[in-house]
Order: structure tokens, then sequence, then C-alpha cells
């Protein structure tokens, strides 16, 4: 008879044998493997392997993209003819960004804009505020306004001019983030080897790290060093508002006057910058007049464009808003100052954290890569563009088009506006037509219309050529402030990740959260010599309002300067001479 | 003697279940869903791999070929055989797609370029694939019971691995022997998505 024992020994034996086989070690690996592919974890979709062109809505830069998609899915974003920013490789998660609006009320927000409309006077207008002209989408409402009774079109400042980077042989920037993605990566970075680039700035931004040679500037006196160089004032004058020497002011001076073509560039190409570059003997070289694709000669009738600074205060009923895509950011606070008492704003945005936080109406609306749309003219094209934005995956359902609604309240079928604009380019017969997908470049008029409609939504692009750039503006002269010496307002408002307003995938923001290299979302970051300890509480005010910070003591941080992550708030709080000041709560 | 009987006869079993048991258990075998020769579209109609196993205008690797690709040529039957007239009557005539087992799927998260392989560095289908070519039938489908992966992955009957390891000793050998090949080394990103 067999005894318990014996059993315990043959399952003993049992064991040991089993552990000679590949049996047990081989149940551990498959388990580990299981777990990699159990039901919680997601799995993109199957499907064919495709690859496909269009081009990235994240910046004017608006670069080429090679969309690697999986069935109807992107799965990975590349740059065509050189590499994409950060933000533009993880373009494709923006659509699962958890900040994304997904509801609105758009009969609401019509009849409201309706009866605003009608009710609407001289001193009570409506007014479509764009903050990215520009597109074929800014012309549809200036194109809608001017059919609306006391319709306005208002838009930040466009540059005076654009630049040719790849003409310079020395560049001088005043604080652009010129490696940073101020103009088109691939061209900038294509571009580099040949021009030696001074970057004058008050903190060691990325770019200045990797200019040939950093000029820490006093925080806000770029612009006494840039009419140093041009001239306008004396290298003693200026040495003694950026705190640089004199020698090495007109040491700057000399290298921009004697090194070939020089560029001066600044955040934003002012008249005033046009103005040095014009000194420079840069007209028709490194600095030419911004060019536009030919528009359908019945949209000429459209609307001026009007700065929001232009408007009387008080004077709009009515505001729409065209959040839709990045652009400019003005602070509430000058939009609100604006408004009559009782205006409607509706808002089109896809995210809930920019405007739609102070509008009556918010409208959902389609994001990159859903979005279809033209780009508006980089900084750095010396030529006239036209580029679709061609939409990878279908958007949500109740997502809303903008111009089309904003075209329907003033009764235009704007459904076909994007093929308009590119039949007058075809019927202009200039420029060339470039396809990604095999490289090549023909002559449009080589081009049947139908052919050129439907490269372009291949993700071709169409580029005016060369042109005369006719005589040198007289731009304005305008005195530039002297820095700034307010006690009230005693630093300057820098901020961190300038691109990085809030079209960043969740996943790039999570990191720039966990990481120490970038600051994060609600610390500021002062010189030691601010009087602060590290990790003190602290209110940031501006003239615009304020937002309570956490103090991080940073010794690379000029003194006079206050350094922050960019985010909605702080863009509310951003006027253009960047005062503000650090109170201790 | 008895006393150690049942340990020793223990050990047996659990070396039998292990070694002969458990390689049968592991595996749910299922079979393709068409008796297709290799070796009768190779000899017979002078069929290469990249014949049926295409590449794409575009560079991309096709893979299995289509129903339509197959129906290209047997729209009507080319031959006597019964697992032809099966594979018409069945799927050619009703326009119904062939579910084909891969053998060699790779987990979601790797990227593998057929071109990069086959078409720059000029590596033979058999390479990784085992002389599957040369062969009259189809062999059953074998899916891991705990993983899900197919039982090619691991290698076996002579036919090399397609894990990890097995692509990075690869890299490493080509590498030293100056091919130009990767080092296997360079990045997650190189192969996983």
């Amino acid at each position: 008879m067999t005894t318990r024992r014996e059993l315990f020994k043959f399952a003993g034996g049992s064991a040991m044998g089993l552990l000679l086989t590949p049996a047990p070690w081989r149940l551990i690996t498959d388990t580990a493997l299981w777990s990699e592919n159990w039901p919680g974890i997601p799995r993109p979709a199957g499907g064919e392997i495709r690859t496909r062109f269009t081009h990235c809505a994240l910046c004017p830069a608006g670069c080429a993209v090679r969309a690697r998609c999986v069935g109807e899915q992107p799965v990975a974003l590349a740059g065509v003819d050189g590499g994409l920013c950060p933000f533009g490789v993880a373009g494709h998660h923006l659509p699962y960004h958890p900040e994304r609006l997904r509801q609105g009320d758009r009969q609401q927000a019509a009849s409201a804009l309706a009866a605003a409309i009608a009710a609407s006077t001289p001193d009570r207008g409506v007014a479509v505020l764009d903050l990215q002209p520009g597109r074929t989408a800014s012309w549809t409402y200036r194109r809608a306004v001017a059919a609306i009774k006391s319709g306005v079109y208002l838009a930040p400042e466009e540059p005076a001019c654009a630049v040719n980077l790849a003409a310079a042989r020395t560049v001088l920037s005043l604080g652009a983030p010129l490696l940073d993605g101020w103009g088109r990566p691939n061209l900038v970075f294509r571009a580099r080897p040949d021009f030696r680039l001074i970057q004058a700035e008050a903190i060691e931004s990325r770019t200045a790290a990797l200019a040939d040679e950093w000029l820490p500037v006093a925080p806000g006196s770029e612009t006494a060093l840039g009419r140093a160089v041009a001239g306008e004032i004396g290298a003693h004058e200026a040495a003694g508002i950026t705190g640089l020497a004199e020698e090495q002011i007109s040491q700057t001076a000399r290298a921009l006057r004697e090194n070939g073509l020089a560029l001066i560039v600044a955040p934003e190409m002012t008249s005033e910058v046009l103005r040095w570059n014009l000194a420079l003997s840069g007209w028709g070289k490194t600095v030419v007049p911004r060019r536009e694709a030919p528009v359908p000669k019945t949209w000429i009738k459209a609307a001026p464009v009007i700065p929001l600074a232009a408007m009387r205060d008080g004077s709009l009923g009515a505001l729409v808003i065209d959040e839709s895509v990045p652009g400019a950011h003005l602070p509430w606070a000058e939009i609100e100052r604006k408004l009559a008492p009782g205006a409607v704003v509706v808002v089109f945005t896809w995210s809930r954290a920019g405007y739609a936080r102070h509008a009556t109406c918010a409208l959902p609306t389609a994001v990159y890569p859903e979005a279809e749309g033209d780009l508006p003219q980089a900084i750095d094209a010396p030529e006239a563009g036209f580029r679709l934005t061609v939409p990878l995956i279908p958007p949500p359902p109740g997502m809303t088009d903008p111009a089309q609604f904003v075209g329907a309240l003033a009764g235009l079928d704007i459904k076909d506006a994007l093929r308009e604009r590119a039949g007058a380019i075809h019927a202009s017969g200039r420029g060339s037509l470039r396809t990604y997908a095999d490289g090549k470049s023909q002559a449009v008029k080589d081009v049947k219309l139908d052919d050129f409609w439907k490269a372009l939504n291949a993700g071709g692009a169409w580029t005016s050529g060369t042109e005369d750039s006719g005589k040198p503006p007289k731009p304005a002269s305008i005195t530039a402030p002297a820095i700034n010496t307010d006690t009230l307002w005693p630093l300057r408002l820098a901020v961190d990740s300038p691109a990085a307003a809030v079209l960043v995938s969740p996943l790039m923001a999570k990191l720039s959260q966990e990481s120490r290299l970038r600051l994060a979302p609600r610390t500021a970051a002062l010189h030691p010599k601010a009087g602060f300890e590290d990790g003190a509480r602290a209110m940031l005010e501006t003239p615009y309002g304020g937002c309570a910070i956490e103090v991080a003591v940073d010794a690379s941080v000029p003194p006079g300067m206050v350094l922050v992550a960019d985010r909605p708030e702080i863009a509310d709080l951003r006027g253009a001479d960047g005062c503000a000041r650090v109170v201790r709560i | 003697m008895r006393r150690n009987l049942f340990i020793v006869a223990g050990v047996l079993a659990g070396l039998g279940a292990g070694w002969a048991g458990f390689p049968r258990a592991i595996y749910n075998s299922r079979p393709q869903p068409v008796d297709f020769s290799h070796k009768i579209h190779a000899d017979k109609a002078g069929a290469k791999c990249e014949d049926c196993h295409a590449f794409r205008e575009d560079g991309s690797f096709a893979g299995i070929p289509t129903l339509e690709k197959c129906a290209g040529c047997h729209a009507a039957p080319m031959g006597d055989t019964a697992a032809e007239k099966n594979f018409i009557a069945a799927y050619v005539t009703p326009g119904k797609e062939p579910q084909w087992l891969s053998y060699a799927r790779q987990p979601e998260n790797v990227y593998f370029s057929h071109a990069s392989h086959v078409k720059r560095a000029g590596l033979q289908c058999a390479a990784c694939h085992g002389n599957e070519g040369s062969a009259n039938h189809l062999r059953p489908y074998e899916q891991d019971r705990v993983s899900g992966y197919s039982r090619d992955i691991w290698g076996w009957q002579g036919r090399p691995g397609m894990k990890m390891d097995d692509c990075v000793d690869c890299h490493r050998r080509s590498a030293r022997k100056g091919s130009g090949a990767l080092a296997g080394e360079r990045s997650c990103l190189d192969c996983h998505k």
C-alpha cells in the first residue's frame, strides 16, 4: 500500500525532475510575455503600413511631415528633408490630450452671435480675432466681416519682413529663439554652418548655448544693442543700457558690417528691426518683403486687418476668437478691455485651457493632425508658398470648423475656399510644385489644375520662386522704449520654452514636469540676489494680474529677470514690455 | 531501496512531463486555411519569394499576398490538385480573403523593415524564415497558449529564432564582419515603436 510519505516523495521527485526540464523556466518567460499582452495594455490598431505626407500645423514654420500610418492611424511622424522639432514629432498625440474640449453648444453660439449682429452699431461692433493671420481661413474671416454690419477683422501685427537665412554670413539675434523653433528647423539648421551666430540675450537659452558668441545683455536691453549696431545710438550709450563693454558692442557692429551679408533678427520682426537691417544693406538679400500666395480676385473686397490695440475700449458687442490653431496669445485683460458690457465671446478652440476659460461659449474644433487647412508664411520663407495640412485622421463627431461657422453667419459658402485659392495660384502660372513622395519639383504651368489640387492634398507644396524685392520700404521711425527702470515692476518676465504654450503632447508635458531640465509649470526661477529662498511661496504679478508661484533659486537667471514655464495663465499675464514683480506671500 | 523508488519515479515522471508533455501542452495547434505548397509554386511556376511576398512602390513590404494577388493566376484551376480546387471554391469564387496565420508575427511594439534587410543588406528570406520556400505543405500554426506568440519566434526544427536576442546576435555578427550592419546597440527606437 502506498503511504502518504511515499506520495510526498514522488511529488518532491517530480518537482526536482521538472526543474531539470525547460518547463518552469519557459513558463516564467511566457508569463512575462503574457504580461505585455494582457487585455489592459493599449493595443495599436493593426493594418496596412503606409506613408502619408502632410504639413505640421503646430507653428507657422509648417514643416513637411512624413507620417507612418498603420491602417488609418498615424503612429510616427518624421520630417521631410530634415528633422522635426520635439513638439512636431509628438504631434499625433494631440487628439488624445486630456485637456481637449469635446462639447459645445453650437446652436447657442449661433443664436447669440446672430442676435449681436442684428443689434450691432458702430459703437458696439462684431469682431473676429484671428490669432494666426495669413491663412485661407483668415481671408474667409475678412470676407465674412466685410459682409456683416459693423464687422471688424482683428489680428496681431504681422512681421514687417521675411528673412533669408541662407544669404546671411553673420546673424545677430536679439533674443530670438533662432535655433529653437523660430524659423523652419530643417532650413535653419541647413543654413547654420554658413553663418556666424551672435546671440544677445539675458539668459543662456538653448540658442545662446549653440551660438558662436553669446552676449549676456541686461534683461530687456536687446533693442538698445540693435540700435547701436545700426548706428542709431553710440556704443557708449548702448554699453550703459545693455551692461556690455563698449568695445564688445563696437566689435559686434564691425562684425556685422565687415563679414559679408549681415542679418539682425528679433522675436518679432517689427518695422524697427527692418530699419536696422536696411541700415546694413540687407534689403533684397537677407530681408525681403513678406509674400503671400495669390487669392481669387473676388476675395480682394475683404475687410482690412486691424490690430486689437486700435479698437476703442468697450466697442465690441460680440467677439469671435479663433484659437483652433496655435498663434499669438494676447493677454485676456487687453481683450476684455475692448468688450462692451454684456458682450458675447465665442471661442473656437480644441483645448479647455486657453481663452475658453473666459468665453460665453466655447466650441470644440479639430486639432492637428485632424484639421484641414493651409499655413501662413514662415518668418524665414523668402518666397510665397501654399501648403495644406492634410488630415491624417478624421476628427471626432461634434467638432466645428471655425471658418465655415463664421462664413455661414455672413451667408458665405466657403466649403471650397482652399480649392478656390489653389485655383488662383494655378491660374497665376507662377512657381513650382514639389511632391514629397517622389521628391520631384515641376513648374505649375506644366501641371493641370486637378493634378495640382490632388498633389497639394497628397502633401505637396507650392512655392512662388525668386521674385524681385523692389525698392526698400521706409519703415516708420519708432523710438524704442528705454530699459525698464520702473520701481513698481522691477523684473522682466521671460518664458522658459516659448514654443510650448498649449499644444504639447501630454506625454511630453509629463516628461517635462518630471524633469529638472525644465521649469515645472508653477515654478519661477530667480537670481539668488532677489532675496528669496528655494521653495518660497510667492505671487508673480504683472500689470495684467497675478498668479501663485514657487520660487526656484537659480544663479544662471540674471538679476532683474524672472523665468517661468509657459502656460495659459502666464500667457494672460505677459505684456509686450514684460514688466513683472514677485511678492512674497 | 523502496525508500528511494518513489523519488526516482517522481524525478523520471517530472523529466518526462517537462521534456515530452510540456512542449505538446503549451502550444495550441491550428491548420492554415489553405493547403498551400511553396514547393509547387517554386518548381512548376518558377515563382520567387518576391513574386508573391512583394514590395510596394513606396518600398514597404506587403507581407502575405492578398486574395487579389492569388486570384491573378488562380481565377480558374491551373492544375488538378484538390487543394487548388478547394481554394478556388472556398475563397476565390466567393471573394473571401483567407485568414492566414503568420508564423513570424512580431509584437505590436516592434518595427521591422523588410526593405532594409532584404533590399539594402541583401539578406536571404531563409535567413529568418528557414526553408519555408521548399516545403510541400504549410505546417500547422502553433501558438503559445500563455504568451500568444508563434512557436517559430523561438526557433525550432532547424529554423532560426526571431526574438530580440536573435536580432542582436545577427547584427553583432554582421557588424564584426564589417558588413555595415548596425551593431544592435544604437537605440531602442531603431526597432521599437
